[in-house]
């Protein structure tokens, strides 16, 4: 896709509520039409007054005109804003359903490595942050800017001079604006670094304070972060003690319209090239001209902000999507998977330099190697989380990116050390596996997990809400839940993450042996970092800095390979041992 | 709209309140000279409707409007220079406040979650503060005043136009107010709304891997869209219940003006006013309102600031824990525990525990999940204080220290290991900063992490974080244990679990921590059954209790929570696939 600039990102998402977008222009421009009629009400009725010619009655008149279009102005402008609210919030519900169909389709990464909420925030705030330029500005501006603009034209057509009047001081507090801002770089440049090294520090003393706590530095920690809001602060005092003349001056004397018209008003008078009638009527308006003005800069002021407001989401909407055909056009011949070549590059760096790779069907294959070597990677591009740069990866012989993505999905079962759980009822959670189950299959395969039980003492039973909010499950629970979730897929290649580790230390045996009943005869995948369980492995792989260092048994490894007998080595070292048991009470292995 | 004002001068400290009641006084001063400019307009409509335009009027509107213009500009210069001080230092103050809060809060209370959230409001929310606050606050004061300041003045002048201008302001401000209320009414329903998408999306990107492994696209999408759908809703009803109040204000504005302007006419043609007078009250009947409408954009950015406030004094409310005691050497490093109880949030976490552990022995805690073990450790740190009880170090009650001399008698081993953005000399000196090269680097060695250091391209002086380097969870974890070294506290705590969370360098992380514990007093959460093997004492503790204590022996002769704990790590030690 090509890369849009943000102005055309905002046209292609008002475009799709054009009509009312431009209704609600159209219906400001007829309000301020409507709000400039008064004005002309008053100056014909002051001219009427200064010829003597006005009586009672027709002012009575005049007054009751201004008041309707005064009505009419609000009424206008209350139908515009609304139009273009009502199209903004429609326009923002289908930016969001576009970045989640978006979210769906792109290589995964990314997503699943931030922790921090990023994505929650764009979909949610940023978006809604969108309202305020798109909804308000387009009535908002419309009105503000082009009332003083037409009441000003009307002025120069009556007298250029009088127009050029208006000017003086606008001018001369531009001038004084524009020197304020001569001098600002530099204190706006020391404001923004001193903010960092506030917004830093600030971030290290609360994000260390238990560190700092532990270690009793607070008070000198503590310090530290004092002086830096101090001088947070001091700056932009600085800043503006420094411009503070400028900015008060150009402040105060640019609304002062008065300061040009009425001398020279008065001096043309006394020429005798003004007539009285066209005098007032620029006093009336000049006094109206400011103020719009200063409401639509408030404005305009979000809307320089617009990039940054809108570059986040269409970042996202540019990415490029996972590439999978609709319908199955070849079917593969059986489980084999084969990585043949395959390289891949994250964040511009090649992490996988042509791997080359057989998984046999029904087999069992184990990953090893150090951290960072790109086991992990590995598996996620058979899961087709992510899409390989160079090489394929085939099911069957059929290439992964050839097979729809539901189609590939119900064949793999990828089971974490985080898994998640959705806010649904545990019934429900399990039965994500297989849509179409009965209550009673998804408490057989609870059951073969070993966590029926646990799930009939919950208070509800396979009712509980099993989502973040309700989640009193332990960690080893909802680990094991998801297992009978796989378990009820039943998909006959299982990617097996096998970081279980001491999550759950107190559950470790349990779900060992739900792990075993899940993977019994299936194709096997396994990321392995304690050697000892996957000693039995028909093939285990040595992955080593994005290559393929080594395959074997566990035997000809231990002989052949240096790197996984070191491995070994260590991991031996430290492997904590079984007891002897005081009793005969059997111990089954899984 | 003025409660909001009120609710931001009381966040402010006393000082910097004064200088915004001396801001809004010059204000008064400010609005007096911007209201020159009617008599200006009065000397020279009279003039002309009288035809005697003379180069003396022109010298006295000039005159005025530059008296005017001039004098608003000193002052001000003065009062926006006293706004900005107190609004800059007010968020400087808050943050401090914050940091010196966090000071006295238990240990306990700091997790990744809490601590995020007040890293955001000491940075963002407090920034968005010293930016909009002052502006917002300051324009609608000024709105306020300027109105307040004509009214005065045609209150003085033409008591009948007076009242006009007085009935539409108090109309203004109530119609105001039932703006915000008729707001109120539907921003449950939003916050609902928004509450209900925050939740779906979140769980839509947590589980988005689920979500595709398990062909969930389209109902997630579905059940996504309907709540898009119901915040659009949501949004479009609370902002349109806006529009009409908005509008009604507006136009209550607008008429009082026809009315003032259709009265300044009557009283003309009555012959109680002169021409040059009615003309000038139209005049200022277009002003009297304009400075509030103003005002008015910044109704918006006044929920911000109420947000700001309450998101500061949320933190400042949470309960402090005193830790001002003396500074005790203890004489001994026994550890007593008295009939301890403890519950947070209500829920008993520790129910009555009396347990000693004597100096130089080392301690294995184990039990199911959720059991309170981890509170235990918490309660003998005093990361939490107890409800009942107490708990004794070297006969003093742990209270009665102070907390800095309580911290340097532990040491912590966690998972969450804090390296500070600073070279890794000084982040292992942390708590010794006197300590020299030769020192630290004894402290590496034994936590294993002197080779990888000297691999790096500063060695020692390496900077860690952003523009630094960047090390692995496990590198990371070696330096804390250097530095926990370094600090050579006589007592340990130390949650198995987590201090090898990362397999990849479990030998070399237990041989650091092998290093770290000799020859102190050792309180650990265990899982490995050969380090409880050889504990000196075993406490298994379930739901808040102690079930069972003793060394291994003792414990598997008798059935319990302990003979069971053995046989499932026996079991899962010598698992294979």
């Amino acid at each position: 896709m090509k890369k849009k600039s943000t102005l055309s990102w905002i046209m292609t998402f008002t475009g799709r509520k054009k009509g009312y977008y431009i209704a609600s222009v159209l219906i400001a421009i007829v309000g301020v039409a409507m709000s400039f009629i008064p004005y002309l009400i008053i100056i014909k009725l002051v001219n009427g007054l200064l010829n003597q010619t006005q009586t009672w009655e027709m002012c009575v008149q005049s007054v009751i005109a201004m008041g309707i279009f005064w009505t009419l102005r609000v009424v206008l402008h209350s139908i515009s804003t609304t139009f273009s609210h009502v199209a903004t919030f429609h326009l923002l519900s289908e930016i969001r359903v576009m970045l989640c169909e978006k979210l769906s389709k792109i290589p995964l990464g990314a997503v699943l490595d931030d922790h921090s909420g990023s994505y929650k925030n764009i979909i949610v705030e940023r978006v809604d942050a969108m309202e305020k330029t798109l909804a308000h500005i387009i009535p908002e501006v419309t009105a503000n800017l082009l009332l003083p603009l037409v009441m000003y034209i009307y002025v120069i057509a009556l007298d250029w001079r009088m127009g050029l009047s208006i000017l003086i001081s606008v001018v001369i507090g531009g001038v004084f604006f524009c020197l304020m801002m001569v001098g600002s770089g530099e204190g706006y440049a020391n404001c923004i670094a001193k903010t960092k090294h506030l917004n830093d520090t600030a971030v290290e003393y609360i994000n260390g304070i238990e560190v700092i706590k532990a270690f009793g530095k607070s008070g000198t920690s503590y310090e530290k972060f004092v002086v830096a809001a101090k001088e947070g602060a001091d700056c932009f005092i600085e800043w503006m003690r420094r411009c503070i003349w400028f900015q008060s001056s150009s402040l105060c004397i640019m609304p002062a319209t008065y300061l040009g018209v009425l001398p020279v008003g008065l001096w043309l008078m006394l020429e005798g090239s003004l007539t009285k009638e066209v005098f007032v009527t620029c006093i009336i308006l000049s006094s109206s001209l400011v103020n719009p003005m200063i409401v639509a800069m408030s404005y305009l002021d979000d809307a320089f902000k617009i990039g940054t407001i809108f570059g986040e989401a269409t970042e996202i909407l540019e990415r490029e999507d996972m590439v999978r055909p609709d319908t199955v056009t070849k079917t593969p011949e059986n489980f084999d998977i084969v990585c043949k070549d395959v390289t891949f590059t994250y964040k511009d760096e090649e992490v996988l330099h042509g791997i080359n790779l057989t998984i046999p069907a029904g087999k069992v294959v184990a990953m090893v190697g150090p951290s960072g070597s790109g086991k992990s990677t590995i598996a996620r591009l058979i899961d087709s989380l992510w899409d390989v740069n160079g090489g394929s990866i085939t099911l069957g012989g059929v290439n992964i990116k050839d097979l729809p993505l539901n189609y590939y999905m119900s064949q793999i079962a990828y089971v974490a050390q985080h898994n998640y759980l959705f806010d649904l009822t545990v019934m429900e959670n399990i039965r994500l596996g297989k849509p179409d189950a009965t209550d009673e299959e998804v408490m057989e395969a609870a059951k073969k997990t070993g966590c029926h039980d646990f799930i009939m003492s919950l208070e509800h039973g396979y009712e509980t809400m099993a989502g973040g909010a309700g989640g009193h499950l332990s960690g080893g629970e909802r680990q094991r839940i998801c297992i009978a979730r796989a378990m009820l897929k039943n998909a006959p290649v299982v990617i097996l993450d096998e970081a279980t580790a001491y999550t759950d230390p107190e559950n470790e045996a349990i779900i060992q042996s739900s792990v075993a009943k899940l993977v019994q005869g299936k194709t096997l995948i396994v990321i392995a970092h304690r050697l000892s369980t996957i000693v039995d492995a028909d093939a285990i792989v040595v992955i080593n800095d994005g290559r393929v260092e080594a395959t074997g048994t566990h035997t000809e490894l231990l002989s052949k390979c240096d790197l996984y007998r070191n491995m070994w080595e260590a991991h031996i070292s430290v492997k904590d041992e079984a007891v002897e048991q005081m009793d005969d009470k059997e111990v089954c292995h899984a | 709209m003025l409660k909001m004002v009120q609710k931001f001068f009381l966040f402010c400290n006393e000082k910097n309140r004064k200088k915004f009641y001396w801001s809004i006084f010059l204000g008064v001063l400010d609005a007096m000279f911007a209201a020159m400019r009617i008599p200006a307009a009065y000397i020279t409509i009279d003039a002309i409707t009288r035809d005697q335009v003379t180069k003396e009027t022109m010298m006295m509107a000039l005159g005025i409007m530059l008296l005017a213009t001039l004098g608003r500009t000193v002052i001000n210069r003065f009062s926006q220079m006293i706004q900005t001080e107190a609004g800059y230092d007010t968020t400087a103050q808050k943050r401090i406040e914050i940091g010196e809060h966090l000071r006295y809060l238990p240990m306990g209370y700091f997790n990744s979650n809490s601590l995020g959230h007040i890293t955001s409001v000491a940075t963002n929310t407090m920034e968005q503060m010293g930016d909009i606050a002052v502006r917002a606050i300051m324009m609608i004061l000024q709105g306020i005043i300027m109105t307040s300041v004509i009214e005065v003045g045609l209150l003085c002048f033409n008591w009948r136009i007076g009242c006009i201008g007085l009935v539409g302001i108090v109309i203004f401000f109530f119609l105001n107010q039932w703006t915000v209320r008729s707001v109120a009414g539907v921003a449950r329903e939003k916050i609902e709304a928004d509450r209900e998408l925050v939740g779906v999306i979140l769980e839509y990107i947590q589980g988005i891997s689920e979500i595709r492994n398990y062909n969930m696209v389209s109902l997630q999408n579905s059940r996504i869209n309907q709540s898009i759908h119901r915040k659009e809703k949501a949004d479009i009803k609370a902002e349109v219940a806006a529009i009409p109040a908005v509008g009604i204000q507006n136009f209550s504005v607008k008429i009082t003006e026809v009315v003032i302007v259709g009265c300044a006419l009557h009283q003309y043609f009555t012959g109680n006013l002169s021409l040059s007078y009615a003309i000038t009250m139209m005049l200022c009947s277009f002003m009297l309102f304009e400075s509030l409408e103003v005002a008015g954009t910044f109704n918006a950015l006044l929920k911000v600031i109420g947000q700001g406030v309450d998101l500061a004094n949320e933190i400042l409310e949470t309960e402090q824990m005193d830790i001002d005691g003396e500074e005790i050497t203890p004489k001994n490093h026994d550890i007593h525990l008295d009939h301890v109880s403890f519950a947070y949030e209500n829920r008993k976490i520790i129910d009555d525990i009396t347990l000693d552990i004597k100096e130089n022995t080392t301690t294995a805690i184990v039990g199911p999940s959720g059991g309170g073990k981890t509170t235990l450790t918490s309660l003998i740190s005093r990361f939490w204080d107890v409800d009942e009880g107490c708990v004794t170090l070297g006969g003093r009650d742990v209270r009665e220290y102070s907390f800095d001399s309580l911290m340097s008698q532990f040491s912590f081993v966690f998972q969450n290991v804090y390296l500070f953005e600073d070279t890794i000399m000084n982040n292992i000196r942390f708590g010794k900063p006197e300590a020299t090269l030769e020192e630290v680097m004894e402290a590496a060695k034994k936590a294993s992490c002197h080779d990888f250091i000297m691999s790096l391209p500063n060695k020692y002086d390496t900077m860690i974080g952003e523009g630094g380097a960047t090390l692995s969870g496990g590198e990371k974890q070696r330096i804390a244990i250097a530095r926990a070294i370094m600090k050579d506290a006589p007592i340990i705590i130390l949650d198995e679990a987590t201090a090898s969370v990362d397999p990849e360098n479990e030998k070399e992380i237990t041989q650091a921590i092998e290093n770290l514990t000799k020859e102190k007093t050792l309180i650990m959460i265990a899982h490995r059954l050969k380090t409880v093997r050889h504990a000196d004492q075993i406490v298994v503790v379930d739901q808040g209790k102690i079930v069972q204590k003793g060394n291994h022996e003792s414990l598997m002769k008798e059935d319990g929570i302990y003979k069971n704990f053995v046989q499932g790590r026996n079991q899962a030690v010598t698992w294979k696939i």
